[in-house]
């Protein structure tokens, strides 16, 4: 049943870090305000961490919104939104995915562009030990020999630069925009199931 | 966000086993805030993003996508539907003898069954449903006596094909549709091509419903009216690859709809958590995984009663 964490970690990879920036435009789009937004967000992969496995999810896209929209309305209950004290239930409720069906799929070839200018983004050291440590696997203490630096230099270098991802993450550059962010009048369906 | 000390543990763990002293450290950091555990697990997968190969993340996409027979018709294009008519069509003889002309098949609470007819349609018929099949000379008729059935009409234009739903009728020359039966009315749902309905008695009103559209008849109605959904009909459809795709519906239908599949039912009581949304592709034979996954979101706990599975909101 119980998946190990490194299952959980690459299928958040996957499937959930690649839509983030999505969901944080989706909230600012319903006038959340930006520390709220990182508060949703930081609750959310909390609920997802408590997974104890992620198996049975088919639509990670899907399973960010419903559980950012669940994160949304137990703040709301609990009285911990004060920036947006107008925030209903309601509009809690209508947090929702609004890209058109078929491309809420990330391609794949859209995403590894978006990747390729992230780590083209980062100043030319942080890069150069990325690309070394993800890219070609080489370890840390490697890194350190190859380019004669102390190890301890390293380490902090590849923290900033995973600083400046986990901030990339949060937006859309303009060629990978999500289609909800310029097409978010799109028509949802309404007409129900049930 | 707390992604200073995330990056840091996020890079420490990435760098090798941490040592006793820096696993207390990690433990203590960890404690002071419990939404750390939410910011490490972001920033290790970011790591984990940007190094993986980005051509599987499509193929990743989809992880638990069991066996071929479940991925196989997800989509259903012309293509399929003329291999399946082919299938059908090389059954015929055989398919004679599963579903002679004039009989009732059913199926039981959680079987969905393909079924070809002797004409070279095919009928997908869902859980705890009942067809009545009439192969006519000059006409093929159906009656949908209970449940749901998703129908791939063999193309005959002197033998048009009509499913009865009570006193719904619809009519398909060679398209692919699907109708289900409940006591509020009948869903028509349309694949492929073009059908007509009408009420019994009304063959003068006739309304056509073409691909991509559906219409939901409330019982008693006079007027069937067809509007466009595409993305929702292969939702409402996942049910032939064993699925229920959910996009925001309450929980209430989540469980009403993986209770027509199971014995063990879902109970919810709680009025509250019965209307919370629910987002997700489950498995309509796994309800318990379906309970187990949606719990957490909702702030809920899965109890057993009886054989039952009841969701309660953990003391809220």
């Amino acid at each position: 049943m119980g998946q190990s964490r490194a299952e959980i970690i690459a299928w958040v990879a996957g499937n959930v870090i690649p839509h983030e920036a999505a969901l944080r435009a989706r909230l600012r789009r319903m006038a959340v305000a930006g520390e709220e937004i990182d508060d949703i967000v930081q609750e959310t992969y909390l609920n997802i961490a408590r997974l104890k496995s992620v198996a049975h999810i088919r639509d990670g896209r899907g399973y960010l919104f419903t559980a950012a929209r669940m994160v949304m309305l137990q703040r709301i209950r609990r009285n911990r939104i004060v920036r947006i004290d107008h925030l209903t239930d309601t509009q809690a409720l209508a947090l929702e995915d609004d890209a058109p069906g078929p491309e809420r799929h990330v391609a794949a070839r859209r995403e590894l562009a978006r990747v390729r200018r992230m780590i083209e983004d980062l100043p030319p050291r942080c890069r150069e030990i990325f690309e070394l440590r993800r890219v070609e696997g080489v370890s840390q203490r490697e890194i350190a020999e190859r380019l004669d630096l102390p190890e301890h230099t390293i380490e902090q270098q590849a923290i900033r630069g995973l600083k400046l991802i986990l901030k990339a993450i949060t937006t859309e550059d303009r060629a990978t925009a999500d289609p909800s962010e310029t097409r978010h009048t799109a028509v949802k369906g309404t007409s129900g199931n049930g | 966000m707390d992604d200073d000390g995330a990056a840091h543990w996020a890079i420490r763990r990435d760098a090798g086993p941490l040592s006793p002293d820096e696993q207390r450290e990690l433990d203590a950091w960890l404690a002071a805030d419990e939404r750390r555990e939410g910011a490490l697990l972001r920033a290790e997968a970011a790591l984990v993003y940007i190094a993986r190969d980005p051509a599987l993340i499509d193929a990743e996409s989809d992880p638990a996508a069991p066996d071929e027979e479940a991925q196989a018709p997800a989509r259903f294009g012309r293509r399929h539907f003329l291999a399946g008519g082919a299938a059908a069509v090389a059954a015929g003889v055989a398919g004679i003898l599963l579903m002679p002309s004039g009989q009732e098949f059913s199926t039981t609470v959680g079987e969905v069954r393909r079924l070809p007819l002797a004409d070279g349609s095919v009928a997908t018929v869902n859980t705890a449903s009942r067809i009545a099949v009439a192969l006519e000379p000059e006409r093929r008729h159906i009656t949908l006596e209970e449940g749901e059935a998703w129908f791939q009409v063999a193309h005959d234009a002197h033998r048009p094909f009509v499913v009865d739903i009570g006193s719904v009728r619809v009519r398909a020359v060679g398209t692919a549709f699907s109708v289900r039966r409940n006591p509020e009315g009948v869903d028509v749902l349309v694949t492929e091509g073009v059908v007509e309905t009408w009420i019994e008695g009304q063959e003068t009103s006739r309304t056509r419903i073409a691909q991509g559209e559906r219409s939901f008849v409330a019982t008693g109605t006079q007027a069937i009216v067809a509007v466009k959904a595409a993305d929702e009909i292969e939702r409402a459809l996942a049910w032939r690859d064993g699925g229920l795709a959910l996009n925001g519906e309450p929980l209430s239908y989540a469980v009403a709809e993986l209770n027509r599949y199971n014995h063990r039912k879902l109970v919810v009581e709680d009025p509250v958590l019965a209307r919370m949304p629910i987002v997700g592709y489950f498995r309509t034979n796994e309800p318990g995984d379906f309970a187990r996954a949606v719990a957490p979101l909702i702030g809920a706990r899965v109890e057993m009663r009886s054989g039952d599975m009841h969701l309660v909101a953990t003391g809220a």
